[in-house]
């Protein structure tokens, strides 16, 4: 499985050997190699941060690999810019949909093609039906839900007719049936010769749909074959870093939350926003919440709108009994709730200001750092506890945060949520994008709060992640909790299968 | 030695040098250059700009602009000369109500970026053609025609020396400028508000990711509505001092300025995208741009016309020669930062 | 019906109706306005705006922005008067004027597209060079006394009284608005202001779009400037000084979006209109123009501010909406048996 020698090399469609790319001191590839033969489907899987992406954006032409060469039919390509993967026959459909926002569907998808619009409006049509997929094409892409305009990519990568198309993690806004028809697409496509390169978090997919399959880790393959080789455990396997301690089937000392004895610090009722309805739960002291659901179920919307990020439509939000529905940020952290928001990059980070700053954000409406002017000294002293507490690696206090691997940049976010020392902690996708070894101190970090009594809300798409820590979840499914579970019924089936909308064995509907 | 290569790395430290090689080569030109009193007048010339680059640089790392501060230097002159001439109030109380008048229009602006939404751009846009506007109609309501600009403010000259009002333009302290001293003092308070305030701070992050800064619990909002009130409030100084050392209350005091505050913020080290700036890199380039129009007619017969050229091409190779360095700076810093940690 | 729905929805619509309405009022001010040489004027008058707004649409369109056209006009308006002072030939001028613009595009879109500078910044720079640059070949004097053909033209109407100028700057509006709206190359302006990520995704190559958006900016400008020396023939120093403000207005007002990727070159002309007839209208209502920049200031705030609410207030809409369906809809047809 190692090495492809050069005649095997020429019958495949891509060959893509030995990658290297770095950013800054970030090392993301470090020495990649896949090939697919035509027809065949790889499902690439990996945790957050293995570079999956990064390597489908390099084969695309959108970032330059720093060594490596990348093949199609055996001839060398140079992927210099989007237009030469174009050219070659390779498409991808990006996992953040990137359409045009004021212009409508139709012209979003035509856009950049070289053929006649009557033409082109002929094969959508056929291709839309084979999708089963129906939209008003008039519609302006800044009207589409995050699911429609992952539709809308898939129809832009149909209509190209790559010789191969890239997937990247295509189902993760879908509903059920809408997967159903984008895997009869695939392998219709399959039979026309056309290999693709499916990227998924969703083990259970690659079974399905997948001819081969590779993992990713740390930026490097660590298993490849075909997928009739493998089943999920050993796939898990794969997945896991031989170093890192994870408590599995009793591993480590689970410690039961007592909730006899315990009243609700954070008590959700009859919530309603934008996004979701009828929302209703109870947060205890010293307890992990796992809130579990596919994109685009409604948990992001929930918790932004617990923490006062959106308007709340009907319902209440009590903190140790005190009404705090729809209160301004300032005033919830001050009342005692904090926010990991999920997309560090847009929402989190301060890139271009120093990690003290960043950390210590939070507390600007405290005294802990000032009244008028800025105690430099207490910032500093108050980052550096975290960075102490957490392991974060850093040189300095004084360097810019940009310059941090995503696993400590994110343990800054975190400090900053709990810098204001608040009872009730919400962490959305808490390990989004960073490498093994920083979860596994992320989740000890979070171990931690629970021993202080700090309550935690966490909303994950990893349902692995969620087995692992949480001591209840709540799945969310089509903006409604549809199932509650204690720590005993928490496995990957039940989850899984609730987060779908299926909740023992029956479909649960309105 | 490693203060020293991390000040090397600062763009402040590259325009200190500019500023000495100025003084350098102005100076071996014409030795009259390094009159100090000739240096003082021509900063004084210059010091609406400077006062107002000061404020300016301050909405623009909240990640604004502000291009309507030139007409408001006009609308507070006007204001002055109309109500002391025309409506006979006190002077002092004349500039209180063109400070205030100011101020609203700051708010205003402030308001329909911060809480509307629009453009900065656009809206100050809007409010140059308006304010310059009001100015226009202001002139028109009192006795001395528009062109001609009211005069005779309060001054009770004693043997030159000025006092009241047109002490503000025209007196000295120690031998200083009042309108320098003015000016150091705003320096000072800038300083100290910017860098060392936690109004500072969230202004900064603000301007760096306004996103994050909401979740921090932080009012971007208000903040960012307060740098327009304070630069309409810098214009309206800038435009008391102006009228007091000219003695003519004019409409159009002021107009034509706006490209050279922008020149000068820019040529700071602000960016217009937001997060980046200091008062000192302000400061520095006010007074480079300040030296330079002295210093290129006085020495090399550059005539006043003509200064624009060298500004612009300053500015032009100055920020190229920026994004060209800034992208090896990077990378060498990350590569001594992976040695490091190896 | 359908033409008339399509035409009611497009965004350069509203501009329209808001210059129909400024008509309107000052008709019912004062009368004596509505001849047909009075509105007839007010789009004679506005061929320099015109054509600065339109090449600025280009630039404006793919997100970024050029303060240097009124130094270009400037420039390119004291070379034409120049060249007639020697009873050079009109394609002397053109080719001059066309070949400033053409350079000091291709300058900016370098400096801003290839370098990275941020583009308010450069063309700021490129504005303080060109001024001096003005100076120096007009050495400090204003162009004046030159007659000839290109003044002849200048002042020449063709059919109905609409100026040959004004005739040719409505064929480029028309030529620019089908180019960005129909043909394939031309959309990709709007498509790098609307998405420049999405943009290199589907292979179009920011870098070029842009360049070609500041070289027709330039070129037009350029163009401007030779309708500037034609109409008036006098050109002074600081000619073309603040006109880059207003060609920017009348994007605004045009229904052009400062942060790219909305709005079209109809729009723009219409804006541009606007901006150039407001002195006149004034005038005719009975205001003195000393009323004129506040009536703009005023204008231009509150289009741009209930444009910005109304888009805000469109998407939240939409979004609410969108969310609401989500927990109102059942499963999916095809979907999910148990």
């Amino acid at each position: 499985m190692a090495n492809v020698n050069a005649d095997s090399r020429a019958a495949c469609t891509l060959s893509v050997s030995n990658i290297r790319k770095a950013f800054g001191i970030n090392e993301v590839l470090k020495g990649v190699s896949i090939s697919l033969r035509a027809g065949e489907v790889l499902a690439l899987i990996g945790g957050n941060g293995a570079g999956k992406s990064t390597l489908m954006k390099i084969i695309m032409g959108i970032y330059r690999a720093d060594s490596g060469t990348i093949e199609v039919d055996g001839c060398p390509v140079n992927m210099a810019n989007p237009s030469a993967a174009l050219s070659a026959g390779i498409y991808m459909v990006p996992q953040e949909p990137m359409l045009f926002p004021n212009m409508t569907v139709e012209e979003n998808i035509l856009m950049g093609f070289r053929d006649k619009v009557p033409e082109l409006r002929k094969r959508l049509a056929t291709h839309m039906k084979e999708l089963d997929f129906r939209l008003n094409l008039q519609r302006k892409a800044n009207t589409l839900s995050i699911a429609e305009q992952q539709l809308v990519e898939i129809l832009r990568g149909l209509l190209r007719e790559a010789k191969v198309l890239i997937l990247d993690e295509p189902t993760s806004a879908l509903t059920f049936g809408e997967v159903q028809s984008l895997f009869r697409v695939i392998e219709d496509l399959k039979s026309k010769g056309i290999s693709m390169i499916y990227i998924t978090h969703r083990l259970t997919e690659v079974f399905e749909v997948a001819t081969d399959v590779a993992i990713m880790r740390d930026g490097v393959i660590t298993l490849k074959g075909p997928v009739g080789e493998f089943n999920k455990e050993m796939l898990i396997r794969g997945l896991l870093p031989s170093d890192v301690e994870m408590c599995t089937g009793g591993g480590c000392t689970y410690v039961p939350v007592d909730y006899e004895h315990l009243d609700p610090v954070l008590e959700v009722q009859g919530l309603a926003g934008y996004g979701f309805k009828d929302v209703s739960f109870k947060l205890y002291p010293g307890e992990i919440l796992g809130i579990a659901g596919v994109v685009g179920a409604g948990r992001t919307e929930l918790i932004s709108t617990i923490f006062g990020r959106d308007k709340t439509l009907a319902g209440k939000v009590l903190l140790e009994g005190k009404d705090i529905t729809g209160l301004s940020t300032g005033k919830l952290l001050k009342a005692g709730i904090n926010f990991v928001p999920e997309d560090r990059h847009y929402h989190g980070l301060f890139k271009i200001r120093s990690i003290s700053s960043n950390t210590t954000s939070a507390l600007l409406n405290t005294r802990a750092i000032g009244r008028v002017d800025i105690n430099r000294k207490k910032q500093k002293q108050i980052s550096q506890k975290y960075v102490d507490d957490f392991r974060t690696k850093i040189v300095s206090l004084e360097d810019l945060i940009g310059s941090l691997s995503g696993g400590n940049q994110q343990k800054v976010v975190i400090a900053r949520a709990l810098s204001t020392l608040p009872k009730v902690v919400i962490l959305d996708e808490p390990t989004r994008g960073i490498d093994a070894g920083a979860r596994g101190d992320v989740y000890n970090i979070i171990r931690q709060l629970k021993d202080a009594g700090v309550a935690v809300l966490m909303v994950s798409s990893d349902i692995e992640e969620v087995v692992e820590i949480a001591d209840r979840a709540i799945t969310v499914f089509q903006g409604r909790i549809n199932g509650e579970f204690s720590h005993d019924e928490i496995n990957q089936d039940s989850l899984t299968s609730a987060s779908f909308g299926i909740v023992d064995g029956k479909v649960v509907t309105e | 030695m490693t203060i020293l290569k991390k000040l090397l790395k600062r763009w402040e430290t590259f325009l200190v040098l500019f500023l000495i090689l100025e003084f350098v080569v102005f100076g071996a030109a014409n030795p009259k250059f390094l009159r100090p009193a000739s240096i003082m007048t021509a900063v004084v010339n210059y010091i609406s700009v400077c006062i107002i680059t000061l404020f300016v640089t301050m909405v623009m790392i909240g990640g604004g602009i502000d291009i309507q501060v030139a007409s408001i230097i006009g609308l507070t002159s006007i204001i002055e000369g109309v109500l002391w001439s025309d409506a006979g109030f006190n002077i002092w109380a004349a500039v209180l109500c063109a400070v205030a008048a100011a101020a609203l229009c700051g708010a205003l602006s402030g308001f329909f970026v911060a809480y509307c939404g629009v453009q900065p751009m656009v809206v100050t846009l809007g409010g140059s053609f308006l304010y310059s506007g009001l100015a226009l109609l202001v002139s028109g309501m009192s006795a001395t025609p528009a062109y001609q600009g009211i005069s005779g403010f309060p001054e009770k000259l004693k043997g030159n020396i000025f006092v009241d009002f047109r002490f503000l333009g025209k007196g000295e302290l120690f031998g200083v400028p009042f309108q320098i001293i003015i000016y150091v003092v705003l320096i000072f308070f800038c300083v100290w508000l910017l860098h060392r305030t936690k109004y500072g701070e969230r202004l900064y992050l603000i301007g760096v990711n306004k996103e994050a800064a909401e979740y921090s619990g932080i009012n971007t909002r208000a903040v960012i509505m307060s740098t327009y009130v304070l630069a309409a409030v810098s214009a309206a100084i800038a435009g008391t001092l102006l009228t007091s050392n000219v003695n003519s209350a004019k409409y159009n005091l002021g107009s034509g300025y706006t490209l050279a505050i922008i020149t000068a913020v820019v040529l700071g080290g602000t960016s217009n995208t937001g997060g980046k700036g200091t008062i000192l890199g302000t400061v520095l380039a006010s007074l480079i741009i300040c030296i330079m129009r002295y210093g290129l007619p006085l020495c090399f017969g550059v005539s006043t016309q003509n200064l624009d050229l060298p500004v612009g091409i300053i500015l032009v190779v100055v920020v190229l020669g920026r994004e060209i360095a800034g992208k090896h700076m990077i990378s060498s810093l990350f590569r001594r930062l992976k040695s490091r940690s190896a | 019906m359908n033409i008339v729905k399509k035409l009611l929805k497009a965004r350069w619509s509203s501009s329209l109706i808001f210059l129909v309405l400024l008509f309107l009022i000052t008709g019912l001010a004062n009368a004596s306005f509505l001849s047909y040489s009075n509105i007839i004027a007010c789009f004679n008058t506005a061929t320099m705006y015109t054509l600065l707004a339109i090449g600025i649409a280009f630039v404006i369109m793919t997100g970024e922005i050029d303060v240097s056209i009124g130094a270009v006009l400037g420039l390119s308006a004291s070379v034409t008067g120049m060249i007639a002072q020697e009873g050079g030939s009109i394609g002397k001028m053109l080719i001059c004027v066309l070949l400033i613009g053409a350079a000091v595009g291709l300058f900016n879109g370098i400096g801003v597209s290839f370098f990275g500078v941020p583009s308010l910044i450069f063309t700021l720079g490129t504005n303080g060079v060109l001024r001096g640059i003005i100076y120096m070949v007009t050495e400090g004097r204003t162009i004046e006394n030159f007659g000839g053909p290109v003044a002849v033209y200048g002042n020449m109407s063709l059919f109905a009284g609409v100026s040959l100028y004004y005739l040719i700057t409505l064929v480029l509006v028309v030529i620019a608005h089908l180019v960005t709206t129909r043909t394939r190359r031309g959309k990709y302006f709007i498509a790098v202001g609307d998405n420049a990520g999405g943009a290199t995704l589907v292979g179009i190559s920011v870098l070029r779009t842009k360049i070609i958006a500041y070289v027709i900016c330039g070129v037009m400008a350029g163009i401007a400037g030779y309708v500037f020396a034609s109409k008036y023939g006098q050109v002074m120093n600081v000619a073309g000084n603040g006109y880059e403000m207003t060609a920017i207005a009348a994007c605004v007002l045009g229904g052009i979006s400062l942060s790219g990727g909305l709005g079209n070159m109809v729009g723009a002309a219409i804006g541009a209109v606007i901006m150039s007839s407001i002195s006149r209208l004034l005038v005719f209502i009975g205001l003195p123009s000393t009323y004129d920049n506040t009536i703009t200031g005023v204008m231009l705030i509150a289009i741009v501010v209930v444009d910005a609410l109304t888009q805000r207030r469109a998407i939240e809409t939409a979004r609410r909406k969108r969310l609401l369906n989500r927990t109102e809809s059942k499963p999916e047809e095809g979907g999910i048996q148990a």
